[in-house]
């Protein structure tokens, strides 16, 4: 009885503490801007007056869902590419060498430079959003599958080769191996296809979540506009939370492993 | 000698005139020259030897996971030339050698699933296995969960469970506490007996290496070359007490240490061939 009270205290407490500041924010934002006279900074009244107006209708539809796609599909293919290729730049020394100087170019270059390259290439379509956004989101998690695949513990690759585990069996327990460094990737590519998914659609598009804040502020609909940043900073916490929770799932025994370093030590 | 199993069986694994040397661009460096060993079917043998003394070199080039500058090893007839089938490993890192994220169960089965071993003989051979090692209960934890002795078992199980006809163990006890130590000695003894597998068994623990095996290969400092074979001829039926506080217990260690410590100088053949007349004898 008491073990679940206060187990549920604990809980009540992780939330309070997750809220709190956001709520007294809120607060602050409330008080201090109703009334606001300056349309530029439109009281938070009105902003949320305008984000159930605004989202909780056809809009949603219309752009939300398909910037939710081209995130999705843009960030899948990222992954599968990133992994793919990492995957092999960090097995072999020989294939590392070749990419290197390449990827050191390509790494730094910003992702949004290549959207004027695109319009003139591929066209204004879904696919120049789709490149971009992969394109963008592939680095991250090719440079750290490379280095988790290239870090496998030699331990383990001398023990799976001496009970035969070839082919696909040793490519799985490789990936496995270096699924922590492939998470860390695949999460700051995450936040990188969000950006790049909003850049892309503010200059070469007619749907989704960045035109519409631009088409907003075009026509001078301020809290409209603001409610549109609300939502994407709703979006992006809430993506990052899910990630979270898969990660927590695919990794939870090396969460348990590095807890146990950590203490012993 | 009197520990029967490997007596008169049939060569299973014969290394012949082994030798291993490591070219870089600054130096070239021969860690083993010129290694002849022979193992019988169902044999403990222990090979002992200083450290860095190319002992896990040896045991390498045996699983076929590094290939030999000379010489060959054949094991059940075919030479070696990847890692064979039917060879169980065990590592002195059982942290690094069991794969952390499967359960006890799940590294214990992953080389029997890779040989395509049918689901109820699979799950059968993990079962006794786990049971053998005094594991059973603790299949669905993580090896991290465990202690390392009882992570060393989940290595052990593991190459239990395949049924090899070759086990190699390189150091495996060495990371544990003496206490611990001693436990998995004694498991290791009743497993060799009831499974009677063929045990490859490098040390660097010359007590270790009497109080287990059969037969002692001393190798002697880097390059290494086998200095001695010792037959150790105490009751099959050994005992941490009373095995290691007997008088011939006593002599034996002092003979493999006295090979480990003569100077490479007086090391010739006839020295050499002198010991192996030795062991004939006693």
């Amino acid at each position: 009885m008491t073990a679940r009270r206060s187990r549920a205290l604990a809980g009540a407490r992780g939330v309070g503490y997750a809220l709190g500041l956001p709520v007294v924010l809120l607060a602050l934002w409330w008080v201090a801007g109703d009334g606001s006279a300056n349309i530029f900074l439109p009281s938070l009244r009105e902003i949320l007056d305008a984000f159930g107006r605004v989202w909780f209708s056809d809009v949603f539809v219309h752009d939300v869902v398909p910037s939710l796609w081209r995130l999705a599909a843009g960030y899948g293919a990222a992954l599968l590419a990133g992994v793919a290729a990492g995957y092999v730049i960090g097995r072999w020394a020989v294939v590392r060498a070749l990419a290197s100087p390449a990827l050191a170019y390509f790494r730094v270059l910003p992702a949004p430079v290549i959207i004027p390259v695109l319009l003139v290439a591929v066209g204004i379509g879904d696919t120049t959003k789709l490149i971009v956004i992969a394109f963008g989101a592939l680095w991250p998690i090719l440079l750290n599958t490379a280095d988790g695949v290239r870090g496998v513990d030699e331990v383990t690759l001398e023990t799976a080769a001496a009970y035969r585990l070839t082919g696909w069996a040793r490519h799985r327990l490789v990936l496995r191996a270096a699924s922590p460094q492939i998470f860390a990737g695949a999460r700051q590519a995450l936040g990188v296809a969000i950006i790049l998914m909003v850049v892309s659609e503010m200059l070469m598009s007619t749907d989704g979540l960045g035109f519409t804040v631009i088409q907003f502020q075009r026509t001078f609909a301020f809290p409209e506009m603001w409610s549109g940043v609300l939502l994407l900073g709703v979006l992006g916490f809430v993506l990052a939370k899910l990630f979270e929770l898969v990660e927590r799932y695919a990794l939870r025994w090396h969460r348990g492993l590095t807890g146990r370093q950590e203490g012993s030590s | 000698m009197t520990s029967g199993s490997g007596d008169g069986g049939s060569v299973l694994l014969r290394v012949d005139g082994v030798g291993k040397t490591y070219v870089s661009r600054e130096r070239t460096v021969q860690a083993l020259a010129g290694i002849d060993l022979a193992v019988r079917d169902g044999e403990f043998v222990s090979v002992v030897g200083p450290s860095g003394g190319g002992k896990t070199t040896l045991l390498k080039i045996v699983a076929g996971l590094l290939p030999a500058t000379a010489g060959e090893v054949v094991l059940g007839g075919r030479r070696v030339t990847e890692p064979p089938a039917e060879l169980g490993i065990v590592f002195q890192e059982y942290g690094r050698s069991l794969f952390a994220w499967k359960t006890v169960r799940e590294n214990v089965e992953l080389p029997l699933r890779q040989r395509r071993t049918p689901k109820a003989e699979r799950r059968a051979l993990v079962d006794e296995a786990l049971e053998a090692v005094g594991l059973d209960g603790v299949g669905t934890a993580y090896p991290w969960q465990l202690s390392g002795g009882m992570q060393q078992r989940v290595a052990i199980a593991r190459a239990i469970a395949y049924r090899p006809r070759l086990l190699l163990m390189d150091e495996p006890f060495s990371a544990v506490d003496a206490q611990t130590r001693g436990d998995l000695e004694d498991l290791l003894a009743r497993l060799w007996r009831r499974y009677a597998i063929t045990v490859l068994f490098i040390t660097h623990d010359i007590d270790e290496a009497v109080y287990l095996s059969e037969r002692v290969v001393v190798l002697g400092s880097a390059p290494a070359a086998v200095r001695a074979e010792i037959a150790v001829d105490l009751p099959a039926e050994r005992d941490q007490l009373s095995t290691r506080s007997d008088p011939r217990f006593a002599e034996l260690r002092a003979q493999v240490y006295a090979q480990i410590r003569r100077p490479p100088a007086d090391a010739g053949p006839v020295a050499s061939a002198s010991i192996r007349q030795e062991t004939v004898t006693t």
